[in-house]
């Protein structure tokens, strides 16, 4: 069928990530939408994908001194420790506005030991309405000289595996880029049961003010994200793709349908959106139509059709 | 004091500069003029491009809402900020063109309240940090015939605005509160204006020979001298309401970048001075200050010194920019 045939908006925009059904494949990132209410002013949440919550921690969290942001080319890092409500209040206070979003809630969880995970998971489970959880496995294993989970794959195979004992809800779990070979971190998580990856999370970076000679976070380091690690994202997702058989969500700079665009070709089902959000609060709803108009100018009859659709001279034997 | 944030688009009227490093842009934005109040800020997008990444925020530094009693027609739904070039955004804010468009967020944050039964305000600005007070000036002042809220504010020089900062052409704002009828007093670090000093030295003459009862403190500024600000309104037993800035990615409450450290509300709980998160609040902050009291020796700001404070990081965007300067645990 020609575009032109075609009733406006007629290419699907529905995915699915394993059972859990998107209206259409852009999620808001977690920690960079709050816990949804804070933006439910400006933007119909109902319109996105999904959303993620920020991090949450069974008990709340204080987070880092400030400074917590720097802006950096092209991008910013942040460090803002993992400030939450923690899992009481969480339930208490944010679930009821997000359970009548009407839009599918990822809650984004992260523990500092793999029974806390599980506690979370557990106890999460209990609660009617979410859709699935988002693991961070980005942060430091106290039982285990505080190692990142996420930098050994024994390590995240074990976590995802306790999580997947504790709940029957959608998992998905969050790589750090940091990492020697995501493709390998990947494998344990589809290996200790996710139903989906999502990458990537930041990378580490720092920035230093010359005239002071101090560190601009608080926390001397922290996460980069922006336009900057595009690239980095768009390459891990195309090799995670090539890794894992469970849907890939992609992560990284996107502020544009372009961008979001580069994700799926690459492989990734859906996408998230999160730093974009600061620059424009209507970044997912732009990046939404942006999808809509270019699967119809190039005649896709679904987003699916679109994803992994990369042609590579790998493909057609010629040397690359 | 809850307003619902509007993401608008807003035309360049004006683009002036008014001091030594300091500029005024002057925009067309009703949505958001219409909503406006003093202290609260706007995410002002410097470029269309992803470089440099993120909005900044400014507060207003007059406010025309449309449809306004001070109806002109080229006045009509109109915001005003100023900005000092510190960085790379404000570098390519200069160049902004009058006819060009800017996205906009706003209004956003918690403004200036008034402190109920204070019969004086006094306005304490540093640098670019006396734009804010400006709007607030005007509105204590038209607030004073108008209002309920102000009408505490009777005396004839009930509002008093102190400004300071380095050098003469890096004063601003004096000829706006001339013409609000006020008459502000001016201090500079090298002596190039007005008294030799800084503002918080006008403060404490200020204090010292005019009284101090039934004062309320208003000021924003560079951090050193917003702290030291807090300590003389320790010291006098005086409300005081400081505007902060911090970096900021959202405005929006979502990303915790703007992390300023305060007091947890249990050990603010005794504070008479707390700011009001609603209107009952409000009404009862009258009448703990009805009398008027000048008692240094009031027993609700004597803190313990011995350890820490319990703390927690507040949103400057979203409970702030305007804060109880008690609550902030000034480092």
């Amino acid at each position: 069928m020609k575009s032109a045939d075609r009733p406006k908006g007629g290419s699907s925009l529905a995915i699915e990530l394993g059972a859990l059904k998107l209206r259409n494949p852009v999620i808001a990132a977690s920690g960079t939408f709050g816990y949804g209410e804070e933006y439910a002013s400006i933007i119909p949440l109902q319109s996105l994908g999904g959303i993620v919550t920020k991090g949450l921690s069974l008990e709340p969290r204080k987070g880092n001194p400030p400074p917590r942001l720097a802006e950096t080319p092209a991008g910013m890092l942040n460090a803002i420790g993992l400030e939450n409500v923690g899992l009481e209040k969480f339930i208490q206070e944010k679930w009821p506005f997000l359970r009548k979003a009407s839009c599918p809630v990822i809650v984004n969880i992260f523990g500092n030991t793999i029974e806390e995970y599980a506690e979370l998971a557990r106890r999460l489970a209990d609660v009617e309405g979410i859709a699935g959880l988002e693991v961070n496995i980005s942060c430091p294993n106290l039982k285990a000289g505080g190692a990142i989970f996420a930098s050994e794959p024994r390590t995240v195979q074990k976590v995802v595996d306790k999580i997947r004992r504790a709940t029957s809800s959608f998992l998905m779990v969050k790589l750090s880029p940091n990492v020697a070979d995501i493709g390998k971190i990947a494998l344990a998580a589809e290996e200790g049961g996710a139903d989906a990856v999502s990458l990537i999370n930041t990378l580490i970076g720092m920035a230093i003010d010359i005239k002071k000679r101090i560190p601009l976070l608080g926390n001397i380091t922290g996460g980069l994200s922006g336009p900057a690690i595009k690239p980095v994202g768009l390459r891990m997702v195309w090799q995670v793709v090539q890794t894992v058989h469970i849907p890939v969500v992609g992560m990284g700079g996107i502020v544009t349908a372009e961008d979001a665009l580069e994700y799926l070709i690459a492989g990734a089902t859906a996408v998230q959106v999160g730093s974009a959000h600061f620059i424009n609060p209507l970044a997912g709803l732009k990046i939404i139509e942006g999808i809509q108009s270019y699967l119809e100018a190039n005649d896709f009859p679904n987003v699916t059709s679109l994803v992994g659709s990369l042609k590579t001279k790998r493909d057609t034997g010629q040397p690359v | 004091m809850k307003t619902t944030a509007k993401e608008a688009k807003a035309r360049i009227l004006r683009h002036q500069r008014i001091g030594a490093d300091s500029f005024r842009l002057r925009l067309r934005c009703p949505e958001i003029a219409r909503l406006a109040q003093p202290g609260q800020f706007i995410m002002l997008r410097v470029s269309e491009q992803s470089d440099p990444f993120l909005r900044r925020p400014f507060s207003f530094s007059r406010v025309f809402p449309p449809g306004g009693k001070m109806k002109r027609t080229e006045e009509d739904g109109i915001l005003e900020i100023c900005y000092k070039v510190v960085g790379r955004g404000t570098s390519l804010m200069t160049k902004l063109q009058e006819g060009q468009q800017l996205h906009v967020l706003g209004p956003l944050g918690n403004g200036f309240w008034a402190a109920q039964g204070r019969k004086q305000a006094i306005l304490i600005g540093g640098g670019i940090g006396i734009a804010p007070l400006i709007p607030w000036a005007e509105k204590l002042q038209r607030g004073r015939a108008q209002d309920r809220t102000f009408r505490n504010l009777n005396e004839p020089s009930a509002v008093v605005v102190l400004i300071g900062g380095e050098s003469r052409d890096k004063i601003l704002g004096v000829k706006e509160f001339k013409k609000l009828d006020l008459e502000p007093q001016i201090s500079t670090e090298d002596g190039s204006l007005g008294v030799p000093g800084m503002a918080t030295d006008l403060l404490e003459r200020e204090l010292m020979t005019r009284g101090h009862v039934s004062v309320a403190l208003y000021a924003c500024g560079p951090m050193p001298m917003l702290a030291k600000v807090a300590q003389i309104a320790d010291q006098f037993d005086l409300p005081c309401q400081v505007l902060l800035e911090a970096r900021m990615a959202c405005g929006m409450g979502a990303c915790l970048g703007c992390a300023v450290k305060v007091r947890e509300e249990d050990s603010l709980k005794n504070s008479q001075h707390a700011p009001p998160d609603a209107a009952e609040e409000r009404i009862l902050c009258t009448s703990a200050f009805a009398g008027g009291e000048t008692g240094a020796s009031s027993e609700s700001f004597v803190q313990d010194v011995s350890q820490p404070p319990a703390f927690r990081y507040a949103r400057a965007c979203k409970e702030g920019p305007v804060f109880e300067s008690r609550e902030i645990i000034w480092e």
